[in-house]
């Protein structure tokens, strides 16, 4: 056997030019990612969208490519132009590949190369899930079923997707706070505004498509259902970005019926958009450090996973999507009118924006926003937060605990400290329902909520709890305790 | 493909156990056969492949991959080896060829035969991260089946790292086969492809990704030296591309030369249709 030297180092230096270069210091064990590729479940309707919506089927292939530069963009360019995605690639989707999309699904890890080693955990979430939504497609775009056997393959389709517990996003749905209410949130859509509303109308299109398919009554009905919500699409990014959605277009505003009929499954899909987002604010946010961009991203990803963070109910769900309305969302995918539907609150308006906004005057339908549940609070509701907060407020007003604050040097100094940070405390409910601010900084109420959970540990307020009944009934719940005695 | 040679009994036993150890170290993660353009397959086109296996459940299943290779003097080699390829396991395929060979001689009678049957498994024991390329590790077989086939098993362990840069990628593959010499006379000339059976090959390849056009361009290089220890080492170099025609269909094609020991060249043609077994995926209780 002959080996030259010179031979060696050549296949040396080869091997050490792929195990070595770009390496990135970090711990080995973060870096060791097993998480494994799985194939779509093979049934009769694979492909069928593909076969029988060829346009608009196309389309989701230039969607791949739209997360993907974007993802890829943020993250290896931090502190690029705005421009660069605000224009060049946004006039590269919208003039040219949207146009001319690809013939097939794209190979997403070509083009985001740098976040695909960053999170391939992530990556590989969002391809799961847009598995589940072209299978979807498929079911219903396959003429040979009927709507009971569409049934029983969407429910086939929904098991197999959630078969992956390590990919699958909850079917239970999550409050806006996880997307609004974050260290980090809002980053993405105040630094690019016109790319974010194209991400929304990407979301629009993807929930809104269901739409036509289940309320057409045939199959002519269904097609030009689907050409008439591409083209309200078409419409919505013409003459950008005056016409794109302004809030996060939620699936049972846009695609109603679908949510009716299939709950679980449009809330993995506002889950999955949900998500989206947060991954865009985290490469975006300063308040992300590079180095823990990684450690971010798999928290956000195990939060989606969760049953429990920033959980909320199907009906609180249901009368969120009723509250932001269908209009600032892009509007409802079926029943066009010539004219796009009049939005109510600003582009990229955010919960706190909505409540100081257009929906100060409905404080009560603040819980339905879901602000109920909130940050390390994982496990508890929106039910619960607002029942705390009702009893913050109330306990911080009465005058016996005023007095216990005043006389106690270290609850004084806390007091003082909250009301710096979040104005007075004592203005009472009607401000403890303010959502958190913008950029992330801790809401008027989540320093309430702090105040309130330091002081219940006190010996003399808690004696004057059980004195009073109302303060007394309400601590009992374990709802509020969940709340407040989970705070540091 | 080299063949002839019984493989002496304690060198059986010593492969027939790599083939069980990489087969155990394979099951809690998956092999590499490809289901599309972008995870590359050995042969298809280039030798040198990546660490990925074909994805859980699904089969790769390659109906005509042709190669056509012209050997000095005129004698040229054909061979067609139907693949197929499945996920069956997270991040591990097994994989399995029926290599075909004809040799046409100029004047001479051509020679037809199957050359052996080639089992794989290959597993990839991690996905590529920002400061970790992709590993993974194969055992591979070519087992004395055919009129073309070696007389003697001939198992081989291999290694591969992939690394993914914005402007490439890199894929790394050590191979070593063991097994004796194989006896010259029955070492037929179908026999010496030059991605088939060597003592040891070692090489490197660089990919470049079209990602709108579904297109993947590739080249390696690579050694390896033959079973026979008084032979050289070889040189080889190849370049192709692999290109997605459907979801479910990619076909690739390409070209090489082997770069020492006299001129020698071949080029390739292939396809690989990707699908899966409803029945072979548990579904879980609704």
């Amino acid at each position: 056997m002959t080996a030259h030297p010179s031979t060696l180092r050549a296949l040396l230096g080869a091997l050490a030019l792929v195990v070595g270069l770009g390496a990135e210091a970090g711990p080995l064990e973060a870096q060791w990612v097993r998480e494994s590729e799985q194939f779509y479940l093979p049934a009769g309707h694979n492909w069928k969208f593909r076969d029988n919506y060829a346009n608009a089927d196309r389309l989701f292939n230039a969607f791949d490519y739209g997360h993907a530069i974007l993802y890829e963009e943020l993250y290896t360019r931090p502190d690029g132009p705005v421009e660069r995605l605000e224009e060049k690639e946004f006039d590269f989707l919208t003039r040219r590949l949207l146009l001319n999309p690809p013939r097939v699904p794209l190979e997403e890890g070509a083009i985001e190369v740098a976040y695909a080693k960053l999170a391939p955990e992530a990556k590989m979430m969002f391809h799961w899930a847009h598995l589940l939504h072209r299978q979807a497609y498929d079911v219903w775009a396959d003429e040979r079923l009927s709507p009971a056997e569409k049934d029983a393959a969407m429910a086939e389709v929904l098991a197999y997707y959630r078969s992956r517990p390590d990919l699958a996003f909850s079917t239970v749905p999550k409050s806006m706070e996880i997307m609004d209410g974050q260290y980090f949130s809002l980053a993405f859509r105040q630094r690019y505004p016109k790319f974010n509303g194209l991400i929304w109308a990407y979301h629009w299109l993807q929930v809104g498509l269901y739409e036509p398919l289940l309320v057409g009554g045939d199959v002519q009905e269904r097609k030009a259902g689907v050409d008439a919500t591409v083209g309200r699409f078409w419409q919505m990014i013409s003459d950008a970005p005056e016409n794109m959605p302004h809030l996060m277009p939620m699936t049972a505003s846009v695609a109603p019926e679908f949510s009716r009929r299939y709950p679980e499954v449009a809330i993995v899909f506002d889950n999955l958009h949900m998500m989206h987002d947060v991954v865009s604010d985290v490469l975006v946010s300063e308040k992300v450090p590079r180095g823990r961009k990684r450690q971010e991203l798999l928290r956000q990803a195990e939060l989606f996973r969760s049953d429990t963070a920033y959980a909320t109910t199907r009906e609180e769900w249901l009368r969120m999507a009723e509250m932001m309305g269908a209009n600032n969302m892009g509007g409802r995918a079926v029943g066009f009118t010539a004219a796009l539907p009049e939005p109510t609150v600003a582009r990229g308006a955010s919960m706190a924006d909505m409540d100081h906004g257009a929906h100060a005057a409905q404080p009560a339908d603040h819980a339905a926003m879901g602000h109920a549940t909130h940050g390390a609070d994982a496990g508890t509701t929106a039910p619960d937060r607002e029942k705390a907060l009702e009893f913050a407020a109330r306990l911080l007003s009465d005058p016996a605990v005023e007095a216990r604050i005043h006389a106690d040097p270290r609850l004084h100094r806390l007091r003082s400290d909250h009301a710096r940070a979040a104005g007075d405390p004592h203005a009472g409910h009607a401000q403890a329902q303010r959502a958190p601010g913008s950029a992330g900084e801790p809401s008027d109420a989540d320093e309430l909520l702090a105040l309130a959970a330091e002081v219940v540990r006190d010996g003399e307020v808690q004696r004057r709890i059980q004195q009073d009944p109302v303060l007394r009934r309400q601590w009992e719940d374990p709802g509020v305790r969940r709340v407040l005695l989970r705070r540091p | 493909m080299v063949r002839s040679g019984p493989l002496p009994p304690q060198l059986q036993r010593r492969g027939a156990a790599l083939l069980c150890a990489a087969a155990l170290a394979a099951l809690p993660a998956r092999l590499a056969a490809q289901t599309d353009y972008y995870n590359t397959d050995a042969g298809r086109p280039v030798l040198i492949e990546d660490a990925y296996p074909t994805e859980r459940y699904a089969f790769e299943l390659q109906l005509a991959p042709l190669r056509l290779e012209r050997v000095s003097g005129g004698v040229y080699d054909w061979g067609v080896e139907p693949e197929i390829a499945y996920g069956i396991l997270p991040q591990t395929h097994v994989e399995v060829g029926f290599p075909l060979a004809w040799t046409d001689a100029a004047g001479a009678a051509g020679e037809f035969g199957l050359a052996g049957i080639d089992v794989s498994v290959l597993h990839n024991l991690n996905v590529e991260t920002s400061g970790l390329p992709a590993f993974g590790i194969a055992a591979e077989a070519v087992l004395p089946v055919g009129s073309l086939a070696p007389d003697q098993l001939y198992p081989s362990v291999k290694a591969i790292a992939t690394r993914t840069f914005g402007f490439a990628r890199f894929h790394v593959n050590g191979r070593y086969t063991f097994g004796s010499e194989p006896d010259s006379d029955t070492a037929g000339e179908a026999a010496e492809g030059p991605e088939e059976l060597s003592r040891w090959m070692a090489g490197v390849a660089v990919d470049r990704t079209l990602p709108l056009r579904s297109m993947l361009l590739i080249a390696d290089v690579y050694a390896a030296q033959p079973l026979h220890e008084e032979e050289d080492l070889e040189w080889n170099a190849g370049a192709g591309v692999r290109f997605q025609w459907s979801p479910r269909l990619a076909v690739d094609a390409g070209l090489g030369r082997r770069l020492t020991g006299g001129p020698r060249w071949f080029v390739t043609f292939g396809t690989a249709y990707a699908f899966a077994v409803r029945s072979l995926i548990p579904l879980p209780a609704r």
